[in-house]
């Protein structure tokens, strides 16, 4: 079936004398030709339900009997799994390294974040006052860094910062700075330092064209009047721009936030060219180690679950005014 | 071993009964013998990484057509990526590998969940007490044979003549001796190269470093009415210790985090084509150790630059180049960690029987001797003459004469996975206090030995 | 955003024209020379940095080894070739992966956008009892972290028998990339008047007709944008295939990559080559995307406003 033809099915169901029920709600008033329709909604949304709960909601659900169990791999190879309820919860909660582990993790994530939001909000101004070539030029720049394949993209970055070989090193040393045989993943900060810059790469592009896309709504007549009116640059953007463009950052930054708190190609392929495992973990790697290298998946499953709850705390804020608008 | 290593050398295998293939009932253990009826059915085989060469796989889809009449599927899984792959396959009755190679290290692991048929029926038939013992060990559980050894590695040093002689040091006998070799040489540094090590010795990398444990006679945990205890801080253990820190401190210039891959990359002259940067003319810019220790198969890789068809191409240069075994204080080699990998029949195997004959077949006179002539240390002692006799098959047998495995712990695997070990060699260069760092190791590292 | 769904929802106002965006640009004109160059210069460093490590990728494609292992790197591959390339092609493993990659991608990006289309007219034209369940529901489950998911994954595919097929991997990723594009073009949706559609079949339009001529182009930038993201997705996936294609036979482009590394691992790297490999994976996203690029920042800028 064809867009175009569930479009149409949507259209011919419409009108059909389903009866109104009490679940719609007032809200349905809005769109007053629905009124009568309240199985039209479950029905478009069963491929996409049925899809998440197949491939999702099973992972989820076993995620979340296995991190109440004590399941490691003689459990994987038929050994009934004794259920242990929160005992695992109860040990991560109580292991220091976990919260080593959560707290560069939140402090990775958020200078990662802001970082690349602030890259991305400036390259998106840049985008908005350059000429036409200079505009291209960028917008091809970001895209073809946008394409990279991470495996493709980390074997690049591993190599430019190669101790021995790379050309960060090369280019610091030429510049008269000594970084010879600079090895930049064996101290944690440089080892982050690094992810940083990889992953800001990494989203900029993503950000920059939503911001682009979002300064492109703002009117320029409106900008215009204020400068006459003897606004400043700083005040035009952050009393005209920002508030048009809200909505594209809040967006933004909430995506750039759940991705970086999960990162783990990036971080993963670091370690593995260098740096000692247990001072670069974050959430994504440490889960990974426990499950997929010890095989201790009750404790792995239980921390996924702990990142999920954090990951919901941290943007509860976000999602409570999102909601707060949809219902109003 | 597993990962790297995996693709060297070294002892001993099978009967020639395997060579007809056409034993009659072997029956015990589990129950099923060799089977040649194979006719329409396929059985899959996993190797792990590129180690075992293409002529050898063809060779055993080959003999395995001819003996039962089915086709052997081999599937080649990367070594970094074989644990969580066995993990998730071996348990599932409709798509388990039949046979597949685990790391000699991995095995016990495996073996202690029952993820491998009981072979014992064929222990003796596949070459019994010729079999490489420690390996055997690997992939024993309580008196039962489980995984075999398929190939065996090891580890020797490789070393710059020119610079050492020009250190005006010798080949050293023991190890004290080859512990103030390769400090002198990092201190006279006879190349004026910067940052030039002695003996490269990354900080991570405790596959090469735990030699020096051993060698003073130390162990990584000891086993006591089954129950695993990590014995990093034993007197002799902590001797070892003492000497790497003094290999850290003043031989080695590696990084604290290098692992031990490519290391032959620091013991060869200039990697780039002369001229082709005008500041690289003539520099020795790759050269950056006389002493490296490796696994066999690095001599391929070291050598005089030469260039055929526009590739790179090494050879070896007995003049530049040498070879010795790591002397022990005690006129044995000093014991290597033994690299290499196992091979066994999944539980779950739906074909058993043509499983054994493929068995059969890998433990097989031919076999064996292919591995052997590819530089694969064969699992059956009997043919290890395969591995030719020079320098670089002596040092190889010499070294794995005295190899040692890790602990047969059934949490082995998941003490190399959590890269405690790593960690902990990462930590012996600035450490104050070698035993307290030990001690803490060893806390964290008993209670994994024993997770099942 | 929401609110700005509701917004348009109630008040069926056309999206801006293109053309009122376009005026913003003119913007630029008064700006003073100086500052315009200025800018102009920043803008060629930006692009300089972000497309370094791509133009580092080929150009150490084009270059052999021996020269590639050089203390001082060579930045131009002058005396470069494509025996690199045709190493890595000949191989003979590649063709495979790289059509069971397209054949993935396109199935996600296919079913993705459809299923994420009705599910965005459900979400925003639609108030019905667990509208805001599902809305949740589809914002947290992007918050669930992969990394432990792989033996459920396993599972799930082994006991459906659809382990190693383009099928099982392709439903994990189609639900892996679906919450996210319902909630790109649910913003598209919500900004398509329905009385617009409504309107033309009055003017004796088909509905077929009304959906091709007015909603189908007000929809298309979204439909571009969502489906980059999902193409983009599905080819980079890499920890769910490892676990579940795991016969060689079914190895998708990033495993196919990863395999190409790790077995020169053992060996001594030819750089090389990996990066010739790198290169051959990503040259089909760079064409799709120069291929949907004008749409896809259109796309972007209304998608994102709407949220």
């Amino acid at each position: 079936m064809t867009v175009q033809e569930a479009a149409e099915g949507l259209h011919s169901a419409s009108p059909s004398p389903v009866s109104a029920s009490p679940t719609a709600g007032p809200a349905t008033a809005r769109v007053p030709r629905r009124r009568r329709v309240v199985l039209t909604p479950y029905f478009l949304l069963i491929p996409a339900v049925a899809v998440l709960a197949l491939a999702m909601g099973y992972p989820l659900v076993w995620q979340i009997i296995t991190s109440m169990q004590q399941f490691g791999l003689a459990q994987q190879f038929g050994q009934p799994a004794p259920f242990v309820w929160f005992d695992n919860y109860a040990r991560l909660a109580a292991d220091p390294y976990l919260w080593t582990v959560i707290l560069r993790s939140i402090l990775f994530c958020f200078v990662t974040a802001a970082m690349t939001m602030a890259v991305g909000t400036l390259v998106a101004l840049l985008l908005n006052v350059v000429g036409p070539v200079v505009k291209v030029v960028i917008q091809i720049a970001m895209l073809l860094a946008w394409a990279m394949p991470v495996v493709a993209a980390m074997t690049i970055w591993n190599w430019l910062f190669d101790w021995r070989r790379g050309v960060v090193n090369w280019l610091l040393t030429s510049m008269g700075f000594d970084f010879q045989d600079h090895n930049w993943l064996q101290n944690p900060l440089s080892f982050f330092f690094v992810a940083m810059i990889i992953v800001v790469w990494m989203s900029v592009p993503f950000v920059a064209f939503s911001v682009y896309a979002g300064l492109t709504q703002v009117s320029g007549e409106v900008l215009e009047a204020a400068q006459m009116d003897g606004a400043s640059a700083r005040q035009r953007f952050w009393n005209i721009v920002v508030p048009i463009i809200r909505p594209v950052l809040g967006i933004v930054l909430l995506l750039q936030v759940i991705w970086d708190l999960r990162v783990f190609t990036q971080i993963k392929l670091l370690q593995d060219a260098g740096s000692i495992a247990s001072d670069t973990n974050l959430l994504g790697t440490y889960i990974f180690q426990l499950g997929t290298g010890s095989s201790n998946f009750g404790m792995a499953s239980a921390v996924s679950i702990f990142v999920l709850v954090l990951t919901v705390g941290i943007s509860a804020f976000y999602v409570r005014t999102m909601l707060k608008e949809e219902e109003s | 071993m597993k990962r790297k290593l995996a693709s060297v050398t070294a002892i001993a295998l099978a009967s020639a009964l395997a060579l007809a293939g056409c034993s009659t009932g072997t029956t015990a253990g589990s129950g099923t013998g060799a089977s040649t009826d194979g006719k329409g059915k396929t059985i899959t085989l996993w190797l792990a990484g590129g180690d075992t060469p293409d002529t050898l796989r063809t060779y055993l889809k080959t003999e395995f057509k001819k003996e039962t009449g089915g086709t052997l599927n081999i599937q080649q899984q990367d070594w970094g990526d074989l644990v969580p792959k066995l993990t998730t396959a071996l348990p599932d009755a409709n798509n388990t590998p039949d046979v597949t190679e685990v790391g000699n290290t991995q095995s016990p692991t495996f073996t202690n969940v029952g993820a491998f048929l009981d072979i014992s029926d064929m222990y003796t038939e596949l070459g019994g007490s010729n079999l490489l013992q420690s390996f055997v060990a690997a992939g024993k559980v309580a008196d039962k044979n489980y995984t075999l050894p398929y190939y065996f590695g090891s580890r020797y040093m490789f070393i710059r003549k020119d610079i050492w002689s020009k250190a005006g040091v010798a080949e050293p006998k023991t190890l004290d001796e080859f512990n103030s070799a390769v400090a002198t040489i990092a201190q006279k540094n006879p190349a004026g190269i910067a940052n030039f090590s002695g003996f490269y010795l990354g900080g991570q990398d405790w596959r090469d470093g735990i030699s020096w444990i051993f060698a003073n006679g130390g162990d990584i945990a000891t086993v006591k009415n089954g129950k695993w205890t990590a014995t990093l801080d034993g007197a002799k253990s902590i001797k070892g210790l003492e000497q790497l820190q003094a290999i850290y401190k003043t031989a080695s210039k590696a990084p604290n985090d290098a692992k031990d891959s490519n290391q032959y990359i620091y013991l060869n002259d200039d990697d780039a084509i002369a001229g082709a940067t005008a500041a690289d003319a003539a520099t020795p810019v790759s050269l950056a150790a006389a002493t490296i220790m490796a696994p066999g198969w690095a001599h391929w890789s070291i050598g005089t630059k030469g260039e055929a068809d526009g590739k790179v191409t090494r050879t070896w240069d007995d003049n530049t180049f040498g070879v010795f075994v790591l002397p022990g204080n005690d006129g044995k080699p000093a014991p290597v960690f033994a690299g290499g990998s196992n091979i066994g029949i999944s539980a779950k195997s739906k074909n058993p029987g043509l499983s054994k004959t493929l068995l059969k077949i890998m433990f097989s006179k031919t076999y064996q001797e292919m591995l052997g002539k590819n530089g694969l240390g064969p699992a059956n002692s009997k043919y290890v003459d395969s591995l030719g006799s020079d320098e670089f098959a002596k040092a190889l047998i010499a070294s794995a004469s005295n190899s040692k495995l890790t602990p047969a712990a059934p949490g082995w695997a998941a003490v190399e996975a959590s890269n405690v070990l790593e960690e902990f060699f990462s930590k012996i260069k600035d450490a104050p206090d070698l035993s307290a760092l030990a001690k803490e190791y060893d806390a964290k590292i008993t209670p994994m030995l024993n997770a099942k | 955003m929401s609110s700005q769904i509701a917004r348009v929802g109630g008040t069926p106002l056309p999206r801006r024209s293109s053309g009122a965006r376009r005026a913003t640009a003119s913007r630029t004109a008064g700006r003073p020379r100086a500052s315009r160059y200025l800018y102009g210069a920043i803008g060629i460093v930006v692009a300089l940095i972000w497309i370094f490590p791509v133009y580092w990728m080929i150009n150490s494609a084009m270059l052999p080894n021996v020269v590639l292992q050089s203390k001082t790197p060579t930045f131009l591959p002058f005396g470069g070739s494509l025996d690199n390339f045709v190493a890595v092609v000949s191989g003979g493993t590649f063709l495979p992966a790289l059509g069971m990659s397209v054949v993935i991608a396109l199935i996600v990006v296919a079913c993705c956008l459809f299923f994420a289309f009705l599910a965005a007219l459900a979400i925003s034209r639609f108030h019905f009892r667990g509208r805001k369940g599902f809305v949740l529901a589809v914002l947290f489950i992007q918050m669930l972290p992969a990394e432990g998911l792989f033996i459920a994954q396993y599972k799930l595919m082994a006991s459906v028998n659809l382990l190693n097929t383009v099928l099982g991997v392709s439903i994990i990723y189609i639900a892996a990339v679906v919450p996210f594009t319902i909630w790109m073009l649910r913003g598209f949706v919500a900004g398509i008047p329905a009385d617009l559609e409504e309107a033309a079949m009055v003017d004796g339009l088909s509905r077929t007709q009304a959906f091709l001529r007015i909603t189908f182009p007000l929809l298309a930038p979204g439909l571009v944008a969502s489906g980059v993201y999902a193409f983009l997705q599905a080819w980079n996936e890499f920890t769910v295939a490892l676990v579940v294609l795991q016969d060689n036979s079914s190895q998708t482009l990033p495993l196919w990559l990863r395999g190409f590394i790790q077995a020169s691992v053992s060996k001594a790297i030819d750089w090389g080559q990996v990066m010739a490999a790198s290169t051959l994976v990503a040259i089909p996203v760079i064409v799709f995307f120069l291929f949907v690029q004008g749409r896809m920042t259109s796309g972007l800028v209304s998608g994102a406003v709407k949220g």
